[in-house]
């Protein structure tokens, strides 16, 4: 590309992809400290900490606060010292030494510094039926989808900490929940003891070392689950079901980037949270090694911007704009 | 610009807020219909989407023509209301 088109191309201080917890606290920090910062999300603001229903260990809160609330909170932080959210998607980084060229759907673009912060997708479990009834009985996200279940029956797989939570959340639409768990619950002992009183109240019946096989549909519709329990075939006819089963990491479009990833996809970085590219942070869920909190996000993103900073003062000056 | 926007939201649901936020931006009003407030509601979005799930976002032309919009894809909102 010569010189003229390389002028035309977008260029920003950081560019930060994503705007989940971990992007907005960065966001906070830079734009602070008058560093230019534009985000891409392609999702929720927020990230996964808006589609969840409660919070209950970011600290501050002594009553929890609602998922949206606090993404929404935390947006209005970071725009208010000056981040711009751009709503759209990046799908590449290349590393053309000071400047990092993205390309995004809004085009093309350059940053001198880039912050990794997409966190991760929920898993499928891919048995036959969780595909084709996808949004018509089968789900993923309790607070968007769980109000067409008033009064009605439902199954959750999982039983991590997503898996239990929602599954709570789930009743106050449900008259019944089976909550599936291949092998045994390892959600946090507080949310297992909370679990036990909806059990105690019959609202969900727990089924462990219960292996989900299929998800069977009748026109078009959620029918029953199918599952083996110690070598037995089981079933529960449901209206829905819910599927927690863990989280896949965002990091599809750094696979042809020199970035280097661990064997599970998450970013790796040293104690800087600078990854193998000079120039490219990382912070949050996406990080080889995070906690996946939302207090361990936020404290990384901070960290990230200031080591940022540190970046962006030890090479040339910030773009003005 | 299109004649009438109607979304189909509940309180909780962070994706609804995405796109109400991107209506808002584009200087677009919408009709919201929150199915927690109008529960009886609930069939009619089913209906019209196919799916379960919200937010359904239902685009009327100025030729009458719908385009019905399931979830937050920015990819078809975008032109839907262009
Ligand atoms: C059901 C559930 C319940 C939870 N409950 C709790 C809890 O009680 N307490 C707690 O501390 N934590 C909880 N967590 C975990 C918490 O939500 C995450 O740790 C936190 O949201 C991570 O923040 P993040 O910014 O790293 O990533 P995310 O929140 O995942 O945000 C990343 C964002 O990046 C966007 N993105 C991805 N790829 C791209 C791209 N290429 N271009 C543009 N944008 C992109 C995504 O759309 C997303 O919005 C829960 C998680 C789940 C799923």
């Amino acid at each position: 590309m010569d010189e003229a088109a390389v002028q035309d191309i977008p260029t920003h201080d950081v560019i930060m992809i994503g705007a989940g917890p971990a992007a907005l606290s960065a966001a906070i920090y830079t734009t602070r400290e008058d560093i230019e910062t534009l985000l891409f999300e392609r999702g929720v603001i927020g990230g996964l900490a808006a589609v969840t229903d409660k919070i209950d260990n970011y600290p501050g809160f002594p009553d929890g606060v609602e998922g949206l609330n606090l993404a929404q909170d935390l947006q209005k932080q970071a725009e208010r010292f000056g981040a711009v959210i751009e709503l759209g998607e990046v799908t590449a980084i290349e590393d053309e030494g000071e400047f990092k060229r993205l390309e995004t759907t809004s085009g093309t673009m350059r940053a001198r510094a880039v912050l990794i912060a997409t966190g991760s997708d929920y898993k499928k479990i891919g048995v036959p039926g969780e595909l084709e009834l996808y949004g018509r009985g089968v789900h993923y996200c309790a607070t968007c989808d769980g109000a067409f279940y008033r009064g009605k029956t439902l199954a959750v797989i999982g039983g991590g900490n997503s898996a239990v939570q929602e599954a709570m959340f789930l009743t106050r639409f449900t008259t019944h929940i089976d909550l599936v768990v291949r092998s045994t619950i390892k959600a946090s002992d507080v949310l297992q003891q909370d679990l036990q009183k909806f059990v105690d109240d019959g609202k969900i019946t727990i089924h462990l070392g219960t292996i989900t096989d299929e998800i069977v549909g009748v026109d078009n519709a959620v029918d029953k689950v199918m599952a083996t329990k110690d070598g037995q075939k089981v079933e529960f006819k449901v209206d829905g079901v819910f599927v927690f089963v863990g989280l896949s990491p965002n990091s599809q479009f750094l696979k042809d980037t020199p970035v280097e990833l661990d064997e599970v996809g998450l970013v790796l970085s040293n104690e800087d949270l600078q990854t193998n590219l000079p120039g490219v942070f990382v912070a949050g869920d996406i990080r080889s090694g995070a906690t996946m909190q939302v207090a361990s996000a936020v404290g990384e993103g901070a960290t990230a911007a200031l080591k940022i900073r540190e970046y962006l003062e030890g090479r040339a000056h910030p773009v003005q704009n | 610009m299109p004649k009438n926007i109607t979304i189909f939201t509940t309180n909780t649901c962070g994706y609804c807020v995405m796109v109400k936020k991107y209506l808002t931006a584009k200087g677009l009003g919408y009709e919201e219909v929150n199915l927690d407030q109008s529960p009886h509601r609930q069939a009619e979005a089913l209906s019209l989407s196919g799916a379960m799930t919200v937010p359904v976002t239902v685009v009327t032309k100025n030729d009458d023509t719908r385009e019905v919009i399931v979830g937050y894809n920015l990819a078809r909102l975008a032109p839907a209301v262009a």
